[in-house]
């Protein structure tokens, strides 16, 4: 009935409603992509570290003098920095969470499976009080301990050394443990090969904010207790909430003078390496934000263009059809329906699009295949931008006064 | 006629001024977001030694172990981009290139003897003496050393122009002495201002970095045990590492290896003793995979490392979409404003104006468009460009002010992006007004006078 009459009367005039269509279809395929790229990095963005990074800031020192000695500098600083009022714990570290780098090994729940092994994961290798100082949430067993305090020559020997027990993230030990007794077992790792007694669980860590196939990696996290080798020493600090500025400001005061031989390089609030760390996540996805907002913007003023149009040419028609006795609900509907028309013939070649699309960059970002839902969601979300760019004209449409077909135009 | 066509164009549009703006507003939104990304595109695209594309040559061999470790990247069947140090002093014994370089990054504290300057630490190349001709450096002072220099090794240096700025106050320090974590070096040359983008020679620390603070010879790595400040990464499952020691001895890759070969013959005979080589090594259980030795040029090596990143591809595919989208906007719009001054049009075709002249004056009007979208598009791109250096900006650790200079050069528009900005907004003006002009031509113009 009018359906019919409605998609002969926009065939005859096809162009104008084509270009819509294909607007929409492309403006379906931007829009579901980006929002699927934008709704991963959000997520990586936003996952938890494990780690209570608001109330922990780190420094480096290096050390240049001839004479200068890690063990004792190490030793001299953490107890200085353990001291200190409002410290809640102090560690050196070997790398810096939540920064740039890091070490990784193959691990392994049998020596055997060594040779082609299953997990890989980060090495944290921290002083005594590492945990502590991470905040970290230890969930069985305990902190690992060293009895070896003494620092090694370099990076390499430091990892090489390894240490008698580890404590591991839950992540790791349910990959390499899927019965769930990791605690107590042993913990073999790849490169170094050596072996190591699981002595405590830590409810969850993540080394560094990465997405898609390297998260897993980020996760496993195995805390090997030990001195890291100089010259270059890092410490992480905990403070009691509220009082990480006060330790800090005093820490920059006195820390360069505790030990002969070096000098303090960089002082700097973990929520700040988090953030800057993170900081691709956020600008990339304002900027694939602002994409997709301006090509919905740009869709709307079309489709709100063409209506118009349309009603502005029609008005003497629309005029007509009142005088015969269309009542104004029925022009309304009659534009609604005939947008909803291009609208949809746009939404079924824009899920095609979408979808091939979609197919090419889950390949270049090592991402799952866009999920359905969200073309779903991309569907609905158009149909309302139509109906509601469509809406201003259509009332206008309606408001037509059958005099008017009496007039000339 | 082009001025009276102009004169039409103008009329025109200031006779309905919420379309012109809406359509010169799409335009200038598609051309702005375009230029935006093609020119963070175009400023990752850059070849910084072009003049050597078919000389220097990046060298990457096929060290892994039977399986791949951990996820896979994109291109499973690209070797490592680093090299064992064992199989760089074995290359570096061939005469075949005319220049070798082997090298790596690290770091030293530079201890220096201007008063009221405290310890910091230096970034280090520790590199072949090649390097310097090899990259065409420019040396503001005295030179690099000889090829004996790296046996020795000697202890010479050679200082980044910051550095050379930073100790010396910029003068002419060729013969001083400076101290490196506690051992004297001696300056024999100063760089000039050399800031190559992407720092194609070295890449696993960022694609665009300031060069290193100083350069050391290569003899020096044994010499001072020196870390490495870059990736290490031990490829196959059996290699042992433990000690310092085991990072020359084992398959662990941390090194980059370029030759020079200006000749084609060179090129095939230098494949040739690689391939031989690892053949060679085949005997003692290493380079288990199957032949995979690639001497890619500089552009290659660019395309391999994925310099320009997936991330400005998508951006730059996503805004031509978008671009796309305001082209068919505006033609969709032009069209029916163009229909709906039919009347005229055929009263004028009906006084004598010629077809092309209709078409003519409606392209004028178009192009019109294009170019008032193209000029915002042009200030929209300034601001967009001035927002993303906000929001990419994160303070560098060392006061270089390359870092602020790289930024800054990573969205900058320079004069080829401008050019294109203009092609692309007279293209975008054409291309939207090419059909409707042609449509509004080719109407009969009876059918017009008729229908009034």
């Amino acid at each position: 009935m009018e359906t019919r009459s409605l998609v002969k009367a926009l065939w005859r005039s096809r162009t104008g409603p084509i270009l819509i269509a294909v607007q929409i279809a492309i403006a379906l395929a931007v829009l579901v992509n980006i929002a699927y790229i934008v709704a991963g990095r959000i997520e990586t963005y936003r996952r938890p570290t494990g780690i209570d990074v608001h109330n922990i800031f780190w420094v480096t020192s290096q050390g240049f003098a001839t004479d200068y000695d890690q063990s004792l500098a190490v030793r001299t600083d953490l107890a200085y920095l353990n001291g200190l009022p409002g410290v809640i714990a102090a560690a050196a570290s070997a790398t810096l969470p939540q920064g740039i780098g890091g070490i990784g090994l193959p691990f392994a729940s049998t020596p055997e499976d060594l040779r082609a092994p299953k997990a890989g994961g980060a090495v944290l290798l921290m002083t005594d009080r590492g945990l502590d100082a991470l905040g970290v949430k230890l969930i069985a067993g305990r902190a690992p301990h060293a009895d070896d305090t003494s620092a090694p020559a370099d990076m390499m020997s430091a990892i090489g050394r390894w240490a008698p027990e580890v404590a591991i993230t839950s992540l790791l030990a349910h990959k390499l443990f899927p019965r769930g007794d990791a605690l107590g077992r042993t913990l073999y790792a790849g490169l170094i090969n050596r072996p190591a007694k699981i002595v405590g669980i830590v409810e969850r860590m993540q080394t560094q904010p990465v997405s898609g196939p390297f998260s897993d990696f980020a996760e496993s996290v195995v805390f090997v207790p030990g001195v890291p080798a100089g010259p270059s020493a890092l410490y992480i600090v905990r403070t009691q909430p509220g009082r990480r500025a006060e330790v800090m400001a005093e820490v920059e005061r006195s820390l360069a003078d505790k030990v002969p031989g070096r000098y303090i390089e960089h002082m700097e609030t973990l929520d700040q390496t988090a953030s800057n760390t993170r900081n691709w996540l956020r600008s990339s996805s304002i900027i694939l934000g602002a994409v997709a907002l301006l090509v919905l913007a740009v869709t709307a003023i079309g489709i709100f263009g063409l209506a118009a149009f349309n009603v502005a040419t029609r008005t003497r028609q629309i005029g007509t059809r009142r005088a015969v006795g269309a009542r104004r609900h029925q022009i309304l509907k009659y534009f609604l329906l005939e947008n909803w028309l291009i609208t949809t013939a746009g939404v079924v070649v824009g899920c095609i699009l979408a979808l091939a699309l979609g197919a090419r960059l889950s390949v270049m970002f090592q991402l799952p295949r866009l999920p359905l839902y969200y073309l779903a969601v991309g569907v609905v979300a158009l149909w309302l931008l139509g109906l509601g760019a469509t809406l201003m004209p259509a009332r206008k449409a309606s408001s037509v006064a059958p005099a008017i077909a009496t007039r000339t135009v | 006629m082009f001025l009276h066509d102009l004169k039409l164009a103008l009329r025109s549009l200031l006779r309905t001024p919420g379309l012109t703006a809406l359509t010169a507003g799409a335009i200038a939104c598609g051309i702005g977001a375009t230029m935006v990304t093609l020119t963070l595109y175009h400023a990752r695209a850059g070849h910084p030694i072009w003049w050597k594309e078919d000389q220097l040559f990046a060298v990457t061999l096929d060290t892994r172990g039977p399986e791949q470790r951990g996820p896979q990247g994109p291109h499973p069947e690209y070797p490592p981009f680093l090299v064992t140090y064992r199989d760089a002093k074995a290359l570096y014994r061939s005469a075949i290139p005319t220049r070798s370089v082997m090298m790596f990054r690290s770091t030293r504290v530079v201890e220096p003897q201007r008063v009221g300057l405290k310890p910091f630490s230096a970034t280090v190349r520790v590199t072949t003496a090649d390097f310097f001709p090899m990259f065409d450096v420019p040396f503001l002072y005295g030179a690099g050393w000889a090829r004996a220099a790296d046996e020795g090794p000697d202890p010479v240096v050679v200082l980044g122009r910051h550095l050379n700025d930073k100790l010396f106050g910029g003068a002419d320090s060729v013969g001083k002495l400076i101290d490196l974590s506690g051992h004297e070096f001696r300056v024999v040359g100063v760089i000039d201002n050399w800031m190559p983008q992407p720092k194609f020679y070295d890449l696993n620390t960022g694609s665009f970095d300031v060069p290193e603070d100083l350069y050391m010879p290569f003899g020096w790595t044994t010499a001072m045990k020196l870390d490495v400040a870059g990736n290490v990464n031990c490829v196959t499952p059996t290699a042992r590492v433990s000690s310092f020691n085991d990072l020359l001895t084992q398959d662990c890759v941390w090194l980059q290896y370029w030759v020079e070969m200006p000749t084609v013959a060179q090129q095939q005979r230098f494949q040739a003793f690689v391939d031989n080589y690892v053949r060679d090594q085949k005997q003692y259980g290493r380079f288990i995979r199957p032949l995979n030795n690639r001497i890619v040029n500089v552009t290659t090596w660019l395309a391999m490392n994925n310099v320009i990143g997936d991330e400005s591809r998508l951006q730059v595919g996503l805004a031509g979409l978008f671009l796309a989208v305001c082209i068919l906007n505006t033609l969709g719009l032009m069209l029916a404003k163009f229909l709906s001054g039919a009347p005229v049009i055929g009263l004028r075709r009906a006084l004598g104006a010629s077809r092309r002249d209709i078409v003519r004056q409606h392209l004028t009007e178009v192009v019109v468009i294009g170019v008032l979208g193209g000029f915002g598009g042009i200030a929209l791109s300034w601001l967009g460009l001035a927002a993303i250096r906000l929001l990419t900006y994160i303070p560098a650790l060392d006061d270089n002010p390359g870092h602020l200079a790289i930024a800054q050069a990573l969205s900058h528009m320079d004069v080829t992006m401008l050019a294109v900005a203009v092609l692309i907004s007279v293209l975008t003006g054409i291309v939207a007004g090419l059909y409707p002009a042609w449509r509004i031509g080719r109407m009969e113009p009876a059918l017009f006078l008729k229908s009034q």
